[in-house]
């Protein structure tokens, strides 16, 4: 079957010049209903790859297809949640979840009806008429879940969803998202530099490297859920991402390293006689 | 909700800092009283000449007889209509102005160092320019107040417009919101608690401008009133006009852009 979600040689250059990459030529596939969780060193361009596939930011070059279909801006099918909520503070709980519907004009009845539902299943039910200031990280982003939930997306995107939470309740939160998309069959891509909460949640983790960001890996995880964070084989999945990402980390540093030796090097070799310049080859070597 | 976070709202909801406490909000009586006191007591011990000061009490009946007459409130209405004029064409030309500013860096830079320039000037300079263009009279006085009310307004707004975080601009593409419900339902509430800040701040300095001009340039409103009552030795009518004037600064201000200001904020 056709992905729903088809990224093909996704790069990103943020500036006109081409100096600075972000993404390069990044390509996969989402099946339909599949959790995809992307992990990546920070910095590495996770966040802008989700900005891309929700149509808010458009790639420098190479194509990401929803259903078959180029994705050229925001679509009615791809909703998305958001690492500080996004919530709109003047508007109460019930009004934040109706936000996408209104935009659709949907009726008032029928908007605020389903509205109701999704508080239901996010458990937020008789919180409707209070405003965001009044609740918690969790409660908070239990909102940003149902608005997302309430245009009837086929796509939820979540951008570092849980991670201005604190754990315990982030932990619960995770088991309610993970129940939802086993409830809903819809399709979910997380992005996270959490890679238990990765692991724990995706049928497939997609590690990228540091900056401009490749697919470094791309790790199914067929553990059954709910899953065991004590399982063997989930943390040896986790020991192998860490060590991925610590080896981008580590090739980064050594880059970042190796610039500043050289530069140090042309400043020594400045001083010295010619036939001298030998370091060069045993720094190269480590 | 925790007992603090219930505390938090409904000293936010009546907008006092002494919420709750019905005493404490009515303790700034007893200064004002002793001070009206002071005054009495002074004035009938003839420790200050009565061509100074007059006594309070005289003031007080002078108030009350005044503000029985058509034409001392036709005064007050004239400058304060002169006021919401100017207010008005204030907010109107410093809001689109501020929301360019606070959404274009290259506006922003283009614009408001101008702006901040012509802020720091003293409004009333330019007072005898426009006499000169416009003679002594309203217009002048509509023009002076809406420069005084500007500001306020410009930089509450562009602050307001530049403090929206992005992640909203996000969400509302998410949810493809068009332009004019961005604008709408997104900018205006976020920036609406500025901008009624500075709303009120410029309703508090365009008092100030339109009593300036009207007894610089003896336009026919309140100051020129008080003005005029008092090089002719009537001092009472004088200070009952500033009680006049007091009162409806004040309670326009707390009851309208006050009242205004706390609903905009209720959420916040």
């Amino acid at each position: 079957m056709e992905n729903h979600v088809e990224l093909s040689n996704v790069s990103k250059y943020f500036d006109a010049e081409r100096k600075f990459h972000a993404l390069h030529e990044v390509s996969f596939g989402i099946s339909h209903g599949e959790f995809v969780s992307i992990v990546g060193p920070s910095g590495c361009g996770k966040s802008t790859l989700l900005k891309i596939i929700a149509g808010l930011d458009k790639p420098t070059s190479g194509e990401v297809k929803f259903s078959g279909g180029p994705v050229c801006g925001p679509h009615n099918k791809i909703s998305m949640v958001f690492q500080a909520f996004g919530l709109f503070p003047w508007r109460t709980v019930l009004e934040n979840v109706e936000y996408g519907l209104e935009m659709r004009k949907v009726p008032k009845d029928e908007r605020r009806n389903s509205a109701r539902q999704y508080l239901e299943i996010v458990g937020l039910a008789g919180y409707e008429h209070m405003y965001p200031k009044q609740l918690s990280g969790g409660m908070k982003q239990r909102v940003g879940i149902a608005r997302a939930l309430a245009v009837e997306p086929e796509v939820v995107l979540m951008d570092e969803a849980f991670s201005a939470i604190d754990e315990v309740t982030a932990e619960v939160l995770r088991e309610e998202v993970a129940e939802i998309h086993k409830q809903t069959g819809k399709t979910f891509v997380l992005v996270t530099h959490n890679l238990s909460e990765a692991i724990e949640l995706a049928d497939k983790v997609v590690v990228l490297s540091s900056r401009p960001a490749r697919v470094k890996k791309i790790l199914p995880i067929s553990l059954d859920r709910p899953r065991d964070r004590t399982h063997s084989l989930f943390v040896h999945m986790h020991m192998d991402i860490l060590h991925l990402l610590k080896e981008e980390l580590e090739n980064t540093l050594i880059r970042h390293k190796l610039r500043g030796m050289k530069e140090l090097e042309a400043l020594h070799d400045m001083e010295r006689p010619k036939d001298e310049a030998q370091p060069k080859q045993t720094l190269a070597a480590t | 909700m925790s007992v603090e976070k219930q505390r938090a709202l409904t000293l936010s909801l009546t907008g006092g800092v002494f919420a709750g406490d019905k005493f404490a909000s009515c303790l700034w009586i007893i200064p004002l009283a002793s001070g009206f006191a002071v005054w009495e007591v002074v004035t009938r011990l003839g420790m200050v000449p009565s061509s100074n000061l007059p006594t309070f009490s005289s003031v007080l009946v002078t108030f009350f007889s005044s503000i029985q007459e058509p034409s001392f409130l036709l005064r007050i209405a004239h400058s304060f209509m002169n006021l919401i004029c100017g207010l008005f064409l204030a907010f109107s030309t410093a809001l689109p102005l501020a929301f360019a500013a606070g959404s274009k860096n290259k506006f922003d830079c283009t614009l408001t160092p101008l702006i901040m320039l012509f802020g720091a000037l003293p409004d009333l300079s330019f007072l005898p320019l426009l006499v000169l263009w416009f003679g002594p009279g309203n217009v002048a006085a509509v023009i002076m107040a809406s420069v005084a009310g500007f500001f306020p307004i410009y930089f509450t707004v562009r602050e307001g417009t530049k403090n929206i975080p992005r992640e909203l601009f996000d969400v509302t593409s998410v949810f493809r919101s068009d332009r004019l419900s961005t604008f709408t339902k997104m900018v205006l509430p976020a920036i609406s608690p500025h901008m009624f800040s500075g709303l009120r701040l410029a309703y508090d300095f365009a008092w100030e401008i339109i009593i300036a001009i009207e007894i610089a340039t003896r336009v026919a409103g309140i100051g020129n009133f008080i003005e005029g009552n008092v090089s002719a030795g009537s001092l009472q009518s004088g200070f009952a006009a500033i009680l006049a004037i007091a009162i409806v600064a004040i309670v326009v201000d707390r009851a309208f852009f006050g009242s205004l200001e706390s609903w905009a904020k209720r959420w916040a």
